[in-house]
């Protein structure tokens, strides 16, 4: 995926906490312009220190980008402050659902129009919001801390929607919900992709409704990414399949004796 | 009578709770400088007023001193503690504290000094059988009036809705491009001239010394009481303590001379606090089930 035009490459970062905890160590990815790049991995791999890096939320929490460069249309963004990158067109919904609990579900949509100066494109906006999640416009008046979890991840993304971004970070959106809410959520991130194009960078846990709705994806792992591939062929890798996917032979009885995670090493690990 | 004044001493009680509010509001931090605010807006435009200039124009121009000095005291002794712990800031608002009494002594000396020409005319009014000081009435007037601008900011402004959002998660706000630095200097700008007002009409009733500066310690019962970030909570939080106040002065000073008046607000806090642990219109804590 050379040729492409890239919206974002991230280039060989590194990132330390507390200038002495070395998170990241060499992470490079690359996403075309309008696609859904998913990145996968485990509790503790570093999936949302990337996307913080590239928010710029890192700062935020004494976090820094020590080595490396990320470019967001050709921009270096790396030691760009968060609400700069945010008006760059890049917006980051975090992990858990964090709605302004206290606020109803249009005013925290409002917040996401906060960079929009004029009232009309805030209603053109909450129109759109409300097109993708008409579930929202039902409870638009309720608090959001009082609504359900799907639909705090739905004001959640509608409010990233709100500021009109190009480079959208989804953080676990998955995350605690109903496997109908999940199907509900990525069905609308994969409509928001093609009609908004809107380019997205999915990290997930569940690599198998990743790989569903992204075509490309890295994997990471302690800090490095340990591979990256089109989604089919990851699919197929035997190595994902075991760790992440967690089946060997589709719709065949599984003993986990054979799994054997003692033995088998990730040898892509050194 | 002593209930109609305790309502107009409470709306400024409430307008000094409101910036005290406001901070608490955007940043979780409990403003202990606010008592010191109050003064340096007094005496502020009791300078301005002693040179000659018309009320009015003095206390504009405390407001924008109020202004520039809020967004300085941010700038420079807030700002590096953004995503710090909320325990540290508030510290760090105890130094201030400290800090800008000194200033004050400093520049105006410990002596009371009062409004010449008085504001006001003593000559108090007649409503019906109550009779009220003109200072009173105006206060209480400027109190509600702020209070309305502060709703409707908070309620339809894209900046009122990003404090407030910044006050709910500071990091989702800014990771929606709400710039927390601005948030938090606006806050201390709002807070620093709501409490010159405050000051000012304060010190138009008793003179203006070091001790206006308890204020700020005494709007800490009016805050807590109408829940730590509601403004209209601060309003209400702050009359009740005016009344309360000046009925414990006028009943319970016969029985126990000295400080009724003073303590009384903080008693009733405590009890209060015992059945409404969040106030009368505090944020609980949302749990979902």
């Amino acid at each position: 995926m050379s040729n492409e035009e890239m919206i974002l490459k991230i280039n060989n970062i590194e990132v330390k906490y507390h200038e002495v905890i070395l998170v990241i160590k060499g992470v490079s990815i690359e996403i075309p312009k309008g696609a859904i790049v998913a990145l996968l991995g485990a509790n503790g791999a570093g999936k949302s220190t990337t996307l913080k890096a590239i928010s710029g939320l890192l700062r935020h929490e004494d976090g820094e980008v020590t080595d490396g460069s990320i470019e967001f249309m050709g921009q270096r963004i790396d030691k760009t402050g968060a609400e700069k990158i945010a008006k760059m067109g890049i917006v980051q919904v975090i992990e858990g659902r964090r709605v302004f609990e206290h606020l109803t579900v249009e005013q925290n949509l409002k917040v996401g129009a906060h960079m929009r100066k004029y009232g009309r494109s805030i209603k053109d906006g909450l129109d759109m919001v409300y097109h993708y999640f008409p579930r929202l416009k039902e409870k638009r008046n309720e608090t959001a801390g009082f609504i359900s979890g799907g639909e705090q991840q739905m004001t959640v993304v509608g409010r990233a929607l709100m500021t009109s971004p190009k480079l959208i970070l989804l953080d676990e959106p998955s995350m605690g919900l109903a496997p109908l809410l999940i199907h509900e959520i990525f069905n609308i991130i994969q409509k928001l992709n093609q009609d908004e194009e809107i380019s997205i960078l999915l990290v997930e846990q569940n690599a198998k409704l990743a790989l569903n709705v992204a075509p490309y994806a890295y994997v990471m792992e302690n800090g490095r990414i340990v591979m990256d591939d089109t989604a089919e062929k990851l699919r197929e890798n035997p190595d994902i399949k075991d760790f992440y996917l967690g089946l060997t032979d589709v719709g065949g009885r599984k003993s986990f004796r054979d799994v054997k995670h003692y033995k088998r090493r990730k040898r892509w690990l050194t | 009578m002593t209930v109609t004044t305790g309502i107009m001493v409470g709306g400024i009680y409430a307008l000094v709770a409101l910036g005290w509010v406001l901070i608490y509001k955007c940043s979780g931090v409990l403003n202990l400088a606010m008592g010191e605010l109050t003064l340096i807006g007094a005496y502020v435009s009791l300078s301005f007023y002693s040179m000659g200039m018309p009320f009015l124009l003095a206390l504009l121009c405390s407001l924008i001193i109020g202004l520039v000095l809020g967004i300085l005291t941010e700038r420079i002794f807030l700002d590096k503690l953004i995503g710090e712990p909320v325990l540290t800031v508030i510290m760090v608002t105890v130094g201030l504290s400290f800090f800008f009494k000194g200033t004050v002594e400093f520049i105006w000396g410990t002596d009371t000094r009062v409004f010449t020409p008085p504001v006001f005319s003593i000559e108090p009014i007649h409503i019906g059988q109550i009779v009220i000081g003109q200072v009173y009435l105006w206060s209480f007037v400027a109190a509600i009036i702020l209070l309305i601008i502060f709703v409707c900011f908070f309620k339809y402004t894209r900046w009122g809705l990003a404090m407030q959002a910044t006050a709910d998660d500071e990091m989702a706000a800014l990771s929606l491009g709400v710039s927390a630095r601005f948030v938090y200097a606006a806050a201390w700008a709002i807070a620093f001239m709501a409490a010159g007002v405050g000051g000012t009409l304060l010190g138009n009733i008793n003179g203006l010394n070091i001790s206006v500066g308890y204020l700020g310690l005494l709007v800490l019962p009016a805050v807590v009481l109408g829940g730590l970030n509601s403004v209209p909570g601060a309003i209400v939080g702050g009359i009740t303590i005016g009344v309360l106040q000046n009925l414990c002065g006028a009943y319970l000073d016969r029985y126990f001379p000295g400080g009724v008046k003073e303590v009384a607000p903080f008693a009733f806090m405590a009890i209060f606090l015992l059945f409404k642990p969040h106030g009368l219109w505090g944020w609980e804590r949302i749990e979902r089930v």
